[in-house]
């Protein structure tokens, strides 16, 4: 007669951890873990799921012919409906990532450990939760606002309502508080995680998208003068090069590694070079030659943000790519290894805030609270057109003009870099249907698009839930 | 009036006993032979004749499941012994933890006939394929060695296992692939490989709920009964048993060849308004081009080799088996290699004590095609791929070689090197064996302990060398500089069983049979994997992962589970005519939720044997066997893995300064209410046999609800969790099946005997529990699930675009809807709108059938004429549909991929009337009903011509028995699919997605002769 009570010998079960400080670290890895690997072995959300969202469904990217998957294309067409699949995996993996992070904050405070140590992985992952939600509300719009792990699995007890946008923001906003608490920087083993810097640069860029000029102003002045020692790459390429990573520009980077051993954390936009062969398309098309067309010749970021041909060293040949597609992505290739078409193993962190992406703010910032460019946003600016290999902005442009010159100068900068999107809809609507109807391939955009659908399982699950307009 | 007195010249009474009881056989029947005088047996088995007839005259007694006799009276009195007719009524048939007289069986079994198990098979799973009505088998590929898909009266479970519990020796096996493969690659290997099939004495297959219930938790998905042969008393045999056969595929894809390839180039090159790539010289240069399909297939040879001794004594029965079987695979590389031995014995140690073992040992080799896991990021497999391969890309090197400058590879690489070079190879080691001792107290009760284990070691071997380029993803051999991969599994399983059975007939009339029993049973899984990448060079392979430069991070698991049972069962007959059967079971299974350990299984089944009561005596010429049989019960299912009803928690990784850490988060919230799932059946039948059993039928309908499902039920995402694991929801099935044996016709040196099987089920979803009405099941990352689970459809059915054509220019003009976010123009496949809302989007999708068949049948014909005999075996399925991925993929026009020869007949301004969408660039290949194909099919599955041995000749060679004989297997198959088989399991066992074709290994025709011959 054997027991029938289980004693797991190869799982941990729930009641035997957030007991010390090393189960605290634990939870609070498997936080950051779910911005660069999805559970179910998907793409992870930086790095690839975000991007069709921000980028495959903005102006800068159309769906590739080798996307077979109608929903990607259904994305680059601005045709999605809320059945779809790519939608519903970035809603999944954002609320991955704050389920862990609910519990992160409320079990590690309890475990004796040391203070200091135990406060900042509870600030570190209320830095997340702000991040994963301040991405939800600019997608979704009014979201369910989730602080605590599930304690029952009945449907009912489950079933909330959309939590009122500027709850969530307060919510973020105080998370992000909590979290400019957390040390300037980090050294040995601890570099790659958030900082106190990255959570004051967070806030401003919430601060922005709530057009709250005065307390981005505040913040932002933090990122740059507060003794942080940020400073922009002097060449572009740095920012996208494995032995630069987590350097002066960056202030919070999703981090990715060569030879991971490990499964489900691909880098995936490193697919941007997937073969020598020229009749093999990436799995990510720039919107058409317009975009690259945007850079002068002397942009430095031109050949650092695309590639139209790739040297093949095992045949000592140039191979030139060459078709309606052509140039193709760059940025996230990595060029150190061998052979190139191993990119699944791209060691390339992905960049969530960069420096220039503050000074940008910055300028942005100046120009809304002075009703004009003040020296100090055409000083800001011109760090990074100079750093670009660009002339100084056209001197003494209205508040109008320049805030276009700082919204093409963060379209340059960024690229592939999430933020296009979410600069469009800060515009307004008119301003991103003006911008996607550009393409002739997005030209079913309509005002409903502001607002990404929210999933139907999640309507279906939960009549709690109202669909955003339009879907 | 006068009357005339009879004349009497003799009087005879008598008594009528049975052979072996000496009890009497009331109601049997006597009569003269010659005369139309009978009389029938009183209560104590008397009668008596006044007749006119003079002694000796001969009488002839019959007696319903007795052997008819004639018997010569030459005076009174006299007794007669009747012999009971074991090929009738009476045959003892393989019950759960017993056996039952055939007539007194209340449940529905159907047996597997002798003839199909004769059949020369790999595994045994192939012989329940239309041999027991109500057996569904789908052979998921023509990989040897690799899984069938069976199904017992529909699959009851959605998402966990719809398989049958396997009891071979009265030891328990569920059989669960996953302990066979361990870091596989491909197909899954299956378990059952490792019996041999030639072992096999008897299969007896356990449908209703009368006769599965007394295994409760395991019996949901009906009962598979298996016995091996054993020694028989008095003889001493040596039997050899040998067959040798060659294997060609039997259908061949039709493709593109080179010029028709270049062709298309040039027409998505139109599409796309660039310059064509190949000119006219170019395309006439190049004509067939190479032939990949063709490339990696052989015919191969496939052998068995066994002996078999054995005897027995008054005391002792034993077998000794030993088995070679090795079957090559069709396609380069691969094949299926199995050692086995077996020894049964059984020794009465005294009149009352006996003791048995039965041992079975075995070593199964399998060379798998490799193909990376489903769900993996690019799935793809080593057949697919060499299908896809451009016809202008050469196979070899002028010199031999082969040529790994495709223009069209990502790699530099070969797709029929990458088969013959890459290593994938499973050994799986089984030892089976029990012992049991019974002894009898007195007459009546026997106690029977039983202890037994199952050890299954499993050893997967992968090595892809680093001029290889398949397949795709982590395990590329030229991406990561030679990968090797090793993975072992020990799946440890003890069984011990103690049963008490009490048989007493009270007052000649009444049979009571008492089974009471405790049984424990303990699994030990164990798992580990290694794997690494970046070797030196190709010369160590997999056997030395300490030369590799990369180590990826090792995988290992373990789990144990327990299930304790209290059984009991009555069976009770009153004069073999009203016979009731009572079961129950109690099952404590360590897997369940902590509120719900314990399950409890009742059945009750009765029959009532009608042509044994008087009223039907007249009848009995005519219809001499009538049974009719009812039964209900429930039975269960807890085949979930182990810890499912824990808060368990995952790791996972991140990176800080470049160094990877671990992190550990749930990824299941706590069930403790997890239960059974529990299966509710009712079933209603009848066994008819007519003209003394020359034509005998089988019928049974059936209902199962199957009620609270384990099934993962989706949670709001926002939770955090995409499910969890709860016992909601339900689904039904129903259906009728039919048996008819006949023997049409029946002499001395011909006879021709029948045999049909008919099936037919309905699966339906009944409730997904609160709030849900369907789910799509998870598709491989990057596509779209073909498949829907809705309330009121069937598991797993298809779901998709219906097409009408293609588009014209007056559709356009009319303002046909077109597909939503890609541009349609002429020649375009035109999207019906199913729900009229003038938009062709998702919301057009709908049901397109399922891969369950209305109906699946049999029908089987045995001829002999004297020493010959020829049995011809064909099997069908009705009504069921396949998702045809790989014809999707091929239809689907690229500038680097191989594509359909259906593709010649595409639309452009040149060929108008065309019926294949015009060529583009990549279309986004949609499910539609194109792709769910019709699959119903019609097999001529076994035809085999014997000569047997006689008489002198026999003698001559000091044999008993010699057989010879030649057979054809998978010889004709009739249907409209148009993919290699319609036999095909992509994804295997999984019960949400049966039926799709992603060009798994091409199925076989096997020629084969052979010789069984007894000394």
């Amino acid at each position: 007669c054997k027991k029938l009570n289980e004693n797991p010998d190869s799982v941990i079960v729930s009641s035997q951890f957030y007991k010390t400080a090393s189960d605290a670290n634990s939870a609070v890895n498997a936080v950051y873990s779910t911005l660069n690997s999805d559970p179910a072995g998907d793409f992870p959300l930086y790095g690839r799921q975000l991007n069709l969202l921000t980028d495959n469904a903005g102006d800068d990217q159309i769906y590739s012919p080798s996307n077979t998957n109608p929903d990607v294309r259904a994305l680059g067409t601005e045709t999605y409906i809320s059945s779809n699949s790519r939608i519903q995996k970035v809603w999944q993996q954002l609320y991955y990532g704050i389920n862990r992070a609910n519990i992160a904050i409320d079990n590690i405070p309890a475990i004796q450990m040391d203070t200091a140590t135990n406060a900042r992985l509870v600030r570190e992952s209320k830095f997340i939760r702000a991040l994963l939600y301040f991405n939800l509300v600019r997608l979704y719009g009014d979201v369910p606002l989730i602080l605590h792990n599930p304690t029952s699995i009945d449907l009912s007890s489950l079933q909330v309502p959309r939590t009122n946008i500027d709850t969530v923001y307060s919510q973020i906003i105080t998370d992000l508080k909590a979290a400019t608490n957390l040390p300037k920087s980090y050294t040995g083993a601890n570099i790659g995680r958030a900082t106190g810097g990255a959570a004051h640069a967070l806030l401003a860029k919430v601060y922005v998208t709530r057009k709250q000029w005065a307390n981005a102003l505040t913040q932002l002045n933090t990122v740059i003068n507060g003794g942080y020692g940020y400073a922009l790459f002097p060449n572009f390429r740095d920012a996208f090069q494995k032995p630069t990573k987590n350097g002066v520009e960056h202030i919070f980077s999703v981090q990715f590694e060569t030879n991971l051993g490990a499964v489900n954390s691909t880098q995936y936009l490193s697919q941007s070079f997937v073969s020598f062969n020229t009749a093999t398309f990436p799995i990510d098309i720039p919107a058409d030659s317009s975009v690259y067309k945007l850079y002068s010749a002397n942009d430095t970021r031109r050949a650092v943000t695309f590639y139209s041909s790739v040297y093949n060293a095992a045949t000592g040949q140039t191979v030139v790519y060459n078709n309606a597609y052509t140039p193709y992505y760059n940025k996230f290739v990595d060029y150190s290894l061998t052979p190139l078409t191993t990119q699944a193993q791209s060691g390339i962190n992905y960049p969530v805030i960069r420096y220039s992406d503050v000074l940008l703010l910055y300028a942005e910032v100046q120009n809304e609270l002075n009703g004009a460019p003040t020296p100090d946003a055409y000083a800001s600016i011109n760090k990074v057109r100079t750093r670009a290999g660009i002339a100084n902005l056209t001197a003494g442009l209205s508040q109008a003009s320049f805030r276009d010159s700082v919204f093409l100068e963060r379209r340059k900068e960024f690229i592939q870099e999430g933020n296009r999107w979410f600069d469009l809809v800060r515009q307004g609507e008119t301003a991103l249907l003006t911008a996607v109807h550009k393409l002739p391939a997005k030209s079913a955009a309509s005002s409903k698009n502001i607002l990404f659908p929210i999933p139907l399982v999640e309507v279906q699950l939960n009549p709690l839930l109202k669909q955003n307009p339009g879907y | 009036q006068q009357t005339t007195q009879p004349l009497i010249n003799s009087t005879l009474h008598g008594t009528v006993l049975d052979a072996t009881t000496k009890r009497p056989l009331p109601g049997a029947t006597l009569s003269i032979n010659g005369t139309t005088h009978s009389v029938s047996a009183d209560a104590n088995g008397k009668f008596s004749f006044i007749t006119g007839q003079k002694f000796p005259y001969t009488l002839t007694i019959t007696f319903i499941g007795y052997v008819k006799q004639e018997v010569v009276a030459n005076g009174s009195p006299i007794t007669i012994y009747l012999k009971e007719d074991i090929n009738q009524l009476n045959d003892v048939v393989v019950v759960g933890y017993g056996t039952q007289k055939k007539s007194d069986v209340t449940g529905s079994i159907g047996s597997v006939p002798k003839n199909i198990l004769a059949q020369p098979v790999a595994t045994f799973d192939n012989l329940l394929q239309g041999s027991v009505s109500g057996v569904a088998v789908t052979q998921n590929s023509g990989q040897p060695g690799s899984t069938a898909n069976i199904r017992i009266r529909g699959g009851n479970s959605i998402s966990f296992g719809n398989a049958p519990l396997y009891v071979i020796d009265g030891f328990i096996i569920y059989n669960n692939n996953d302990n066979a493969n361990v870091g596989s690659n491909g197909t899954s290997v299956n378990a059952l490989s490792t019996i041999n099939p030639n072992d096999i004495e008897s299969i007896e297959v356990l449908k209703d709920a009368s006769a599965t219930a007394i295994y409760g938790s395991h019996g949901a998905n009906g009962v598979v009964i298996i016995t091996t042969k054993r020694g028989k008393k008095g003889t001493s045999n040596i039997n050899f048993n040998t067959y040798y056969g060659t294997q060609r595929v039997a259908k061949k894809l039709d493709l593109l060849n080179g010029s028709q390839w270049e062709q298309l180039v040039n027409d998505i090159n139109l599409s796309d308004g660039v310059a064509k790539t190949f000119s006219a010289s170019q395309i006439a240069a190049v004509g067939a081009g190479s032939d990949w399909q063709n490339s990696a297939l052989r015919s191969a040879p496939v052998l068995n080799d066994e002996l078999t001794i054995s005897g027995g004594d008054e005391r002792s029965r034993y077998l000794i088996s030993g088995d070679y079987f090795n079957q090559q695979g069709t396609v380069q590389n691969t094949g299926f290699k199995r050692y086995s031995a077996r020894v049964n014995y059984e020794k009465n140690v005294t009149d009352n004590f006996k003791i048995s073992t039965n041992l079975f040992g075995s070593q199964s080799l399998e060379n798998k095609l490799y193909g990376s896991a489903y769900n993996s990021i690019n799935f793809s497999s080593a057949y697919s791929n060499l299908l896809l391969t451009s016809p202008i890309a050469a196979i070899y090197n002028a010199n031999g070689t082969y040529n790994t400058t495709n223009p069209y590879n990502v790699t530099p690489t070969n797709p029929l090197q990458d088969i013959t070079a890459t290593t994938n190879k499973t050994t799986l080691n089984r030892i089976l064996g029990n012992v049991a001792g019974e002894y009898k107290f007195g007459s009546d009760l026997v106690l029977k302990i039983t202890g037994g284990v199952d050890l299954l070691n499993t050893a997967q071997d992968y090595y892809a060398p680093s001029f290889t380029g398949s397949p795709a993803g982590a395990s590329n051999g030229y991406a990561t500089s030679g990968y090797a991969s090793i993975g072992s599994g020990n799946s440890l399983s003890w069984l011990n069983e103690n049963t008490l059975t009490y048989t007493h007939t009270f007052n000649e009339d009444h049979f009571l049979n008492v089974l009471a029993g405790y049984t424990t049973q303990y699994s030990k899984n164990e798992s580990s994997v290694a794997s690494a990448q970046k070797f030196p060079n190709d010369l160590t392979s997999y056997h030395n992962l300490s030369y590799a430069g990369v180590a990826n991070l090792p995988a290992s698991s373990s789990n144990s589970s327990a299930l304790n049972s209290y059984l009991a069962r009555i069976n009770y007959s009153y004069q073999h005519k009203y016979n009731l059967t009572l079961s129950e079971r109690a099952d404590g299974s360590s897997k369940l939720g902590a509120n719900n350990k314990w399950g409890y299984f009742p059945s009750v089944g009765f029959s009532w044997n009608a042509a044994r009561e008087d009223f039907f005596k007249s009848a009995t010429k005519t219809v001499n066997d009538l049974k009719i049989r009812l039964s209900a019960g429930k039975t269960g299912n807890s085949e979930v893995p182990p810890y499912s009803s824990l808060a368990s928690l995952a790791p996972t990784n991140y990176y800080f300064n470049s160094t990877l850490v671990t992190g550990i988060a749930p990824i299941q919230l706590a069930n403790p209410d997890l239960k059974w799932e529990t299966t509710t059946q009712y079933d209603a039948g009848f066994d008819v046999g007519f003209f003394n059993n020359r034509i005998s039928l089988t019928f049974d309908a059936y209902y199962k609800k199957t009620s609270d499902l384990l099934l993962n039920v989706p949670l709001p995402l926002y939770t955090g969790y995409a499910s969890e694991l709860e016992n909601v929801g339900s689904v039904e099935n129903k259906g009728i099946e039919l048996g008819i044996n006949t023997d049409n016709i029946k002499s001395a040196s011909f006879s021709w005997k029948s045999n049909i099987v008919f099936a037919i089920n309905r699966n339906k979803v009944l409730n997904l529990g609160p709030g849900i009405t369907s789910y799509f099941p998870i598709a491989p990352t990057g596509q779209v699930s073909p498949v829907i689970v809705q309330k009121g459809l069937p598991v797993g059915t298809f779901w998709g675009y219906n097409t009408n054509g293609l588009l014209t220019a007056s559709d356009i003009a009319k303002g046909v809807p077109l597909l939503a976010g890609v541009p349609q123009q002429v020649g375009d496949t035109k999207y019906v709108d199913t729900n009229g809302d003038g938009k062709i989007t998702t919301a057009d999708k709908h049901n397109l059938g399922s891969a369950q068949p209305k109906f699946t049948g049999s029908f089987t014909n045995t001829f002999t004429y004297k020493q010959f005999d020829l049995s011809v075996f064909f099997q069908g399925s009705y009504g069921n549909k396949v998702f045809n991925l790989l014809k999707q993929s091929l239809e689907r026009p690229t500038l680097s991929l191989n594509a359909s020869a259906t593709l010649l007949n595409r639309y452009s301004p040149e060929n108008p009337n065309g019926t294949v969408a015009r060529a583009t660039n990549s279309p986004v290949p949609q499910v539609t009903d194109r792709y769910i194909e019709n699959a119903s099919y019609l097999k001529l599955k076994n035809a085999s011509f014997g000569y047997t041995l006689k008489g002198g000749a026999l003698s001559a060679i000091h044999a008993k028995q010699l057989r010879i004989y030649v057979s054809a297997q998978n010889l004709v198959t009739i249907t409209k699919y148009t993919g290699q088989d319609p036999e095909v399991n992509f994804y295997d066992n999984d019960n949400t997605k049966q039926g799709i074709d992603y060009g798994t290994y091409p199925s076989v025709r096997t020629f084969l002769a052979g010789l069984n011959v007894t000394f």
